[in-house]
């Protein structure tokens, strides 16, 4: 069985932390806001904001949509939780997407699980 | 001889086509035909493509209970080989990973893609490692190995286009396993989607799935008049011989003469049958 990606939003997050989810391996859709080299923050719409746990090869920049390919983790200092990244897909400019459908997807996707996921 | 067989199989509907079935199942011809007819392109996951059913060897496959020619997915790419004849790409959609291969036709490798005479190079160059592509093909197999055929390999560029493409293969989803958007949830409707949603875990009942999820995809196609219809003989018939045509139109409060029309419909669908004269209809079971 090939690995599966679930599409979420920032508000998903715990379900998929390690200590409740057997995968933790999620896809998430955002701009990014700020960065300080090993971190990121991504910001998810309306839906609030994502830290991002960069590898040292990562290249993202401020004010593009990206799509990432993350592992749940915990933050340092107990921060809540972040998103180890394990790759990413730079989309261009946010103005290009309509969030709303993404926001639809992800809803859709969880709905009619049968179709995407396990 | 092929021509025959393929009339015969169109005209068989419930009964004829049972019989035919095992002829069929041993006739590479039977199984062409059918490719034939159905030129339908289904927007699917990966996911739905892995898991898409084949009720006998060389017979086409099936999603929903449906039968599916071409599908139509989109996802990152996670591998590309060329070979000689054909070009292998892994396709990613976070809902899985299938193979596409896509074959060379040498004499029209540079220009396939380019067909319009606009776009300066082929398809092929065009695709990155990791990112988007939409593929268009048949699912095919080869020995135990699940891979597309695929017609056409294409970089995807908006994200918009992959989001609708996603709930664009919901909606088909739920159009096969609960009828259309808008029907009355009839009890058929939704026996028939209990029936599809655990299609394929039951063999033995394979059959009876099949029979509902036919009746089911012939309304769906209908006027809402002719499903309006069909619901109430299913309902309130009170013997064998089903309904008069005026019965039905004063109960549904509509014109006896779209009643006559979706009457029609449903008999040249053969869901129904006319029973005491041609005005009386009762529902054809199986």
């Amino acid at each position: 069985m090939s690995l599966q990606t679930p599409r979420i939003l920032p508000s998903h997050l715990h379900a998929f932390h390690p200590s409740s989810a057997s995968s933790n391996t999620v896809r998430i859709l955002g701009t990014v806001t700020a960065l300080h080299g090993e971190t990121g923050t991504l910001t998810c719409g309306t839906n609030g904001d994502v830290t991002l746990i960069l590898k040292s090869d990562a290249r993202l920049q401020v004010g593009k949509l990206v799509e990432v390919v993350g592992k749940v983790a915990d933050l340092e200092g107990g921060q809540g939780y972040g998103l180890r990244v394990l790759g990413s897909t730079e989309w261009g400019d946010p103005a290009d997407c309509d969030y709303k459908i993404y926001e639809h997807v992800v809803n859709a996707t969880h709905n009619f699980k049968s179709i995407f996921y396990d | 001889m092929d021509g025959n067989y393929n009339n015969y199989s169109s005209f068989g509907g419930g009964s004829g086509g049972g019989g035919f079935m095992p002829g069929e199942a041993n006739s590479p011809a039977g199984g062409k035909t059918s490719d034939r007819d159905n030129k339908t392109l289904r927007p699917v996951t990966v996911k739905q493509a892995l898991d898409a059913s084949q009720p006998f060897p060389e017979a086409p496959f099936q999603i929903d209970g449906a039968d599916v020619a071409n599908v139509l997915f989109m996802g990152q790419v996670r591998n590309i080989s060329s070979q000689s004849t054909n070009v292998t790409y892994k396709i990613d959609d976070g809902t899985g990973e299938i193979e596409v291969k896509k074959w060379v036709d040498s004499a029209t490798a540079d220009n396939m893609d380019t067909d319009d005479g606009k776009a300066p190079g082929d398809g092929k160059t065009e695709l990155a490692l990791n990112g988007y592509a939409r593929v268009f093909g048949s699912i095919k197999s080869f020995g135990n190995k699940r891979y597309i055929g695929a017609h056409s390999v294409r970089p995807l560029s908006n994200i918009n286009e992959l989001h609708t493409h996603l709930l664009e293969a919901t909606a088909v989803h739920l159009f096969f396993t609960r009828g259309p958007p808008g029907a009355a949830p009839a009890g058929g409707n939704a026996a028939a989607g209990g029936n599809a949603a655990a299609g394929g875990a039951d063999a033995v009942m394979g059959g009876a799935n099949d029979y509902s999820a036919g009746q089911n995809k012939a309304l769906a196609s209908m006027s809402l008049v002719a499903k309006k219809t069909y619901n109430l003989l299913k309902t309130e018939s009170l013997d064998d011989n089903g309904l008069h045509m005026q019965v039905i139109a004063s109960k549904l409060d509509i014109p006896a003469t779209e009643v006559a029309r979706a009457g029609e419909e449903l008999l040249s669908a053969g869901v129904i049958f006319s029973t005491m004269d041609e005005q009386t209809w009762a529902i054809l079971e199986y």
